[in-house]
């Protein structure tokens, strides 16, 4: 379990002047500012669940991850994983917990990939009994064997991080931070990733917390996502509520002759917008307030659709959405 | 728990071969100043107005030669330690934060990679380089009968002196490492510890001609243990009681300066700033 309360860090960052002037003048006189990466926030993960944790880039979301496996110290507030605070107890949580950065490798560079898990082995002091049962269990999902004996180095992008994953599994850990597991990756390499995710929480019952730009991972993996935007959390809570956030949205593509055009469309409700895409009509609505039934009819009727697709909001339109109006707020504000 | 440690101790035997031709350049360039260093003080000896057999602060130029001859050797094999420098890297470099999530001490990797590197070196270069220096040195009529027990009672002394030595290098370089956290100068720093330890161990000049009160207090710190005490172990030139002191002497140094290297590390790692990824 993991328990994050009122956790805050602060990094203080000195102000460089420009120029050659700025620079002699930092030498003497120091001036700080003071930047919040994570400001506040709370959150309670029970055993066994897959969180998804969003946000823009420079969020916080990988400063947050860095205080829960214990690289960085909270400038105020706590975490505790299993009721053990990381940056304390170090060595003691650390046994406990598996960490993938997407943008790093774990893996000792030079030396074969096989051997990296041997000394990972030594490390966790992971038996021999259950070094087999989880080399083999991980060499089916994430697929690894044919490339254990190749230097990490002469890895594809894709392999690297099937073997930090796995590299990260090896000692069962009941806890898995993942930040952007799958950056760079291709589609089937995304897909893998995700499975082995899927599999290992359904086999081991382990709990993950993941970091991602990609819906597509979120989507398919996480029960509950928490976004995070500027250091405070916007929304913490089940996926399908978020989707819901803004209303029952639709999409509707319509394939139309050439001569309907948006601006020239008869209307049908203020409800509904019309944008034109190069031959095609995107009509974007609210189901509950304006039946899907009654816009099928207009867009047979008075647009005369040769074709047409419906599809759901995704996520990551809505995250999109937020977030933009996140900004606009805070544009205001300032 | 120290079983965590070994692929660690094999890492430093393993790596210390990969770059044998490094180790092999260092050594020629070891031998050409030794010869250097062999002619300067041949040269004060010429020159001193009691004539050439006369002693410099209780030393022969015979025992000079030796002593020149077996410090460069013993710092060679010792002192082949790159704590500092892999500190200053994982810090510039964010590769810290991979040792930070595993459950092992960022102290006994380094302890144990450089007791890999110090087994290594001991095998592959002072074996031979030793047996060497002391054969001809002993010929040549530099050094005193090496005979049996008595020899073998400093011998045994000597190995347990330069593990000592060892360790205690690495201990310091670890907590020249760490400051790093705070300057991130690892150039800088390097430089001031080479400069201190050469100066203060005797290695540069036998701790003898420093001025007396100087001397005395140089002899308490843990540096003299690093170079020049081994050494004079290892010639017989202190008797068994002195050299065990020498010994134990550096084992509380070793103790004392870890908690304070424990210490130190534990303030330093809430400094650490690794940003995105």
């Amino acid at each position: 379990m993991i328990e994050v309360n009122d956790l805050s860090k602060v990094f203080r960052k000195p102000i460089r002047g420009n120029g050659l002037a700025g620079m002699v003048k930092t030498l003497f006189s120091r001036q700080y500012e003071e930047v919040r990466a994570v400001d506040g926030i709370s959150f309670t993960v029970p055993d066994g669940e897959i969180v998804g944790y969003i946000g823009a880039n420079g969020a916080g979301k990988s400063t947050t991850i860095k205080m829960m496996c214990g690289i960085l110290t909270p400038s105020s507030g706590s975490v505790r994983i299993d009721g053990a605070e990381p940056y304390r107890k170090r060595r003691q949580v650390a046994q406990h917990i598996g960490v993938v950065f997407g943008q790093k490798t774990q893996l000792w560079w030079d030396i074969p990939l096989i051997e990296s898990f041997k000394v990972l082995k030594e490390i966790y002091r992971v038996s021999d009994a259950d070094y087999k049962e989880r080399m083999d269990f991980l060499g089916e999902v994430l697929d690894i064997t044919r490339f254990l004996s190749q230097p990490v180095r002469t890895l594809s992008l894709g392999e690297r991080m099937r073997a930090d994953l796995a590299a990260s599994m090896l000692h069962n850990p009941r806890i898995l931070f993942l930040d952007e597991p799958t950056i760079g990756m291709d589609v089937l390499v995304k897909e893998k990733i995700r499975l082995a995710i899927h599999t290992l929480n359904k086999t081991y019952g382990t709990t993950v917390v993941l970091t991602t730009h990609d819906m597509t991972d979120i989507e398919d993996l996480c029960s509950r996502i928490i976004l995070l935007e500027k250091g405070a959390i916007l929304y913490d809570g089940p996926l399908s509520q978020l989707r819901n956030r803004f209303g029952n949205l639709k999409t509707l593509t319509l394939t139309v002759p050439a001569e309907v055009r948006a601006e020239t469309a008869p209307v049908l409700s203020p409800e509904l917008a019309l944008d034109q895409e190069e031959g095609r009509l995107i009509l974007r609505f609210d189901a509950d307030k304006l039946p899907l039934e009654q816009v099928i009819q207009y867009a047979f009727r008075d647009l005369r659709a040769m074709d047409m697709k419906i599809a759901e909001i995704s996520v990551g339109d809505v995250v999109k959405t937020i977030l933009a109006q996140q900004e606009a707020e805070y544009a205001e504000k300032v | 728990m120290l079983k965590k440690y070994k692929p660690f101790l094999h890492a430093g035997a393993i790596d210390t071969m990969a770059y044998r031709f490094n180790i092999l350049i260092w050594a020629g360039i070891t031998v050409c100043q030794v010869a250097c260093l062999v002619f300067l003080w041949l040269a004060v000896y010429r020159s001193n107005a009691g004539g050439m057999d006369a002693e410099i602060h209780g030393f022969t130029y015979r025992e000079m030669i030796a002593y020149v001859v077996l410090t460069t050797i013993f710092g060679f094999v010792t002192f082949n330690n790159d704590t500092l420098w892999n500190i200053n890297n994982d810090i510039k470099k964010g590769t810290i934060g991979n040792y930070l999530i595993k459950p092992i001490s960022y102290r006994g990797k380094f302890a144990a990679t450089s007791l890999g590197n110090l087994a290594t070196m001991t095998v592959m270069f002072g074996l031979p380089f030793y047996t060497a220096a002391l054969v001809i040195l002993r010929s040549l009529g530099f050094l005193p009968d090496l005979s049996f027990p008595a020899f073998f009672a400093h011998l045994g002394l000597f190995l347990a002196a330069g593990l000592c030595a060892s360790l205690l290098n690495d201990t310091i370089a670890y907590i020249f490492g760490v400051l790093c956290f705070y300057t991130s100068s690892g150039w800088g720093l390097n430089s001031l510890k080479t400069t201190l330890i050469s100066f203060l161990s005797g290695t540069l000049l036998p701790l003898a001609f420093f001025p007396a009160g100087l001397r005395e207090l140089v002899n308490w710190m843990p540096f003299a243990g690093m170079s020049q005490n081994p050494v004079l172990i290892l010639m017989m030139k202190y008797d068994l009681a002195r050299s065990l002191r020498c010994v134990a002497l550096t084992a509380a140094w070793i103790v004392a300066l870890e908690l304070f290297a424990k210490l130190l590390f534990s303030r330093a790692v809430r400094k650490v700033t690794v940003h995105g990824g």
